[in-house]
């Protein structure tokens, strides 16, 4: 541990008024045992249901703060990328903690240089085999399938009718996300409906799973579509500029379907090439709105009028699934992130991170700007003064 | 804590070529390991040689299975029988797939014997996910196992004129999963791609759950139409199968039947366990595939109707097809487990305010585990 023990601000996250996730005060008196200052935005946890005494009571190291307070302390940790003011919160050298997609954003590891700030990104934590440490891809799944299959017995009359067949799912694309949508689908999405369906003898639900091979035969795809109950967007497109499913397409499923949303790319017309939405012409929805009805009025708030939507079914769409059920997804970020910001403060902050650590500071090594920014530099090129400040 | 390590081999199937790699002896006397016993013939089964060992440690020595057994701590994936197990040390620690849930003799054994188990199988986050686990190459292994019969069987397999192959998958969880993604890519990523620009359509997956593979009629029908039928449930009850031996017989003659879930008989029970498909073989890393017209059949218990038939694929471990592949994931996974034995007494760690590598392993020792069960 450093000489002046470090300290830790977590802000909350305001862009969305639906945004309800905070830290939890387990993972502030974890970390406040760990030596650590812990100090907290006002207001925390409200969006759960949990009070600033929830968050004070658990240390004395643990204080509320004034939002601009939480973001100037040693370490920040906040979920998502922080907007353009509170950034410039920080002090120099500060380390941010939060899912910045290294890969994908470089405007952000720029904005990040150029105010000299460290960084670890929650996205890049992974084990030696690549496997991430801090992700909730099961609530992606799960909570997206739940809200969809909510919708369908909402505008399915048979769908609680012990005469009916089998509900049919459609998955398209089998990777972390379809893995968990597959589950959760075979399931109503909510083990609680399926066991109560079953227990009144009701056929359960056949899940089937396509890969991109045949997504692209539209013959194929027709004889799916015109008998799918709920259509599952689970892909991970190799070409962003070209809908998966046609706008035309969508027509081909039954008028009770609903399309369930898990990858919620946005539309990007003014990109070169412009990018579009795997399933064409359905809305992003958020956490305040989530499920749009054919008729819904807000429908074309999200999609661009050049976008064909005139066939539209039930769709289930939100760019952040896990905070469906906030305190259920910050509970599991917390006990993933606890032995990491163990490590972490063990190590005197991001500094003190070897590249051939322990387990966990491997980890975290691998995860930081500057270790991005090496792999990204030809041997060589790298500001040996910047490598050591870390 | 313990200082000296045993690494034995598996001597039980012919077949089990997998021993821990090189690396992770390197790795064993970075954390403090001060003698190292690799068996003869360490490493043979995957190709390697004393030397890689020796050269990846200068605190490795060659030694026989008893010495390997005679080490303060021994690894070895699966559990020795318990012979040897009479041949550790009191206070060693062992450090295997012990399956306590399911291995009660096994739990006395080692109390009475006073070994310290580890099971690498207990070995879980707080959130019960394993820590030491290879289920993706369960459903990859055995997928591209049944895909490579499937190919043989399925008229015109590899033209572009033909149907989309049809997979049924029973059971929707981890290995399910996996079995899932891996039939989309046929087992084989490479063939996907030399398929797919040739024209031929790809893999259709259905996965269903106990609340369908329980209609007799709706399974009827999905069976009459599958190509490939991949068993991998996890029953709540054992004495019971998904697929009753006459349901079989619903399958198109080239079908393959895949099992995942290797549960074994077992008609020492009482209800005798079963497998999830009735009459299917029991599989080793020596010999994983039958044909209906196996001997196989004929040496089955004859409690097992087996009167129906298809290609069959089981064994007890599909990552052990893939030896050296495993190996390096379960090095990597061990690699933490172990520090922690070699760098704290067993006694001493905290389950509840731990690190998470000590939390994890003490929820994993014997004793613990006993008293919390």
């Amino acid at each position: 541990m450093a000489e002046r023990a470090l300290s830790l601000g977590l802000p909350r996250m305001h862009k969305e008024k639906g945004e309800r996730r905070d830290f939890l005060p387990e993972l502030a008196r974890t970390v406040a045992e760990f030596g650590v200052e812990v100090r907290v935005e006002r207001g925390i946890g409200s969006g759960m249901d949990l009070g600033d005494a929830d968050y004070t009571s658990v240390s004395e190291r643990v204080q509320v703060v004034e939002h601009a307070e939480a973001y100037k302390q040693d370490v920040v940790l906040v979920l998502r990328w922080p907007e353009a003011e509170e950034l410039t919160l920080l002090k120099p050298g500060a380390t941010l903690i939060s899912m910045i997609h290294l890969p994908t954003r470089p405007a952000r590891i720029a904005r990040l240089n150029e105010l000299g700030l460290r960084a670890l990104s929650l996205d890049s934590i992974a084990d030696d085999e690549g496997t991430r440490l801090v992700e909730n891809m099961r609530a992606v799944g799960w909570n997206g399938v739940e809200a969809a299959f909510g919708a369908l017995e909402a505008r399915f009359p048979e769908f609680r009718d012990a005469k009916r067949g089998p509900i049919r799912a459609t998955v398209m694309g089998a990777g972390l996300v379809g893995k968990h949508a597959v589950e959760a689908a075979t399931k109503y999405g909510d083990r609680g409906r399926a066991g109560e369906l079953d227990e009144q003898g009701i056929a359960g639900v056949e899940v089937t799973v396509l890969g991109r091979n045949l997504t692209s035969r539209w013959r194929y795809m027709r004889d799916r579509l015109l008998h799918t109950d709920v259509l599952i967007d689970a892909t991970q497109r190799s070409d962003p500029t070209q809908p998966l499913i046609p706008n035309d397409w969508v027509g081909w499923l039954p008028q009770h379907a609903v399309v369930c949303d898990l990858v919620v790319d946005p539309y990007v017309l003014d990109a070169n090439p412009p990018t579009v939405r795997s399933v064409e012409g359905i809305p992003r929805g958020n956490l305040d709105h989530y499920v749009f009805p054919p008729d819904d009025p807000t429908w074309n708030a999200t999609v661009p009028a050049s976008i064909p939507s005139a066939n539209r079914r039930t769709v289930a769409s939100c760019y952040s699934w896990p905070g469906i059920h906030p305190k259920d997804c910050m509970q599991l970020y917390g006990r993933q992130l606890t032995p990491l910001l163990q490590t972490l403060f063990s190590r005197g902050g991001i500094a003190g991170l070897r590249e051939d650590g322990d387990f966990f500071e491997r980890a975290l090594f691998r995860a930081s700007l500057i270790a991005w920014t090496r792999k990204q530099t030809p041997a060589g090129e790298v500001d040996e003064g910047e490598a050591t400040a870390g | 804590m313990v200082r000296t390590v045993g690494l034995p081999r598996m001597h039980k199937e012919a077949g089990e070529r997998r021993d821990f790699l090189p690396a992770f002896t390197a790795f064993l006397d970075r954390a403090g390991a001060t003698e190292i016993v690799v068996e003869e013939g360490y490493g043979s089964g995957m190709g390697l040689t004393a030397d890689d060992y020796l050269r990846a440690s200068s605190k490795v020595r060659v030694g026989d299975y008893a010495t390997c057994l005679g080490q303060e701590l021994v690894a070895v994936v699966r559990c020795p029988g318990d012979e040897a197990l009479r041949q550790m040390s009191r206070g060693a620690v062992l450090l295997s797939m012990l399956h306590y849930p399911t291995r009660p003799g096994r739990v006395a054994l080692l109390r009475e014997l006073g070994i310290r188990g580890v099971s690498l199988d207990g070995l879980v986050d707080e959130q019960g996910v394993r820590l030491v686990q290879n289920l993706e190459a369960v459903g990859w292994n055995g997928v591209q196992a049944a895909f490579k019969e499937l190919s043989a069987h399925l008229h015109r397999f590899a033209e572009p004129g033909r149907r989309p192959v049809r997979t049924v998958i029973m059971g929707p969880g981890h290995v399910g999963a996996h079995a899932a993604r891996a039939a989309i890519h046929y087992g084989d990523p490479a063939l996907r791609t030399a398929l797919a620009k040739r024209g031929v359509p790809g893999v259709m997956v259905t996965l269903i759950d106990y609340d369908l593979t329980g209609q007799e009629n709706m399974m009827l029908d999905l069976l009459e139409h599958t190509d490939l039928l991949v068993d991998a449930t996890s029953r709540p009850d054992p004495s019971k199968h998904v697929v009753p031996n006459a349901w079989v017989g619903a399958l198109p003659e080239h079908a393959v039947m895949l099992d995942l879930s290797v549960d074994p008989y077992d008609f020492t029970c009482n209800p005798p366990e079963v497998k999830g498909i009735e009459g299917m073989p029991e599989g080793t890393l020596d010999q994983y595939v039958f044909q209906p017209g196996d001997p196989v059949y004929a040496r089955m218990d004859p409690r097992i109707d087996r009167t129906h038939r298809r290609t069959a694929l089981s064994c007890y471990s599909w990552p052990g097809v893939n030896a050296k592949v495993c190996m390096e994931i379960y090095g990597n996974q061990v690699e933490p487990i172990a520090r922690v034995l070699l760098e704290c007494e067993l006694d001493t760690l905290d389950p509840e305010r731990g690190r998470f590598f000590e939390r994890v392993v003490a929820r994993a020792e014997v004793n613990r585990w006993q008293s919390a069960h």
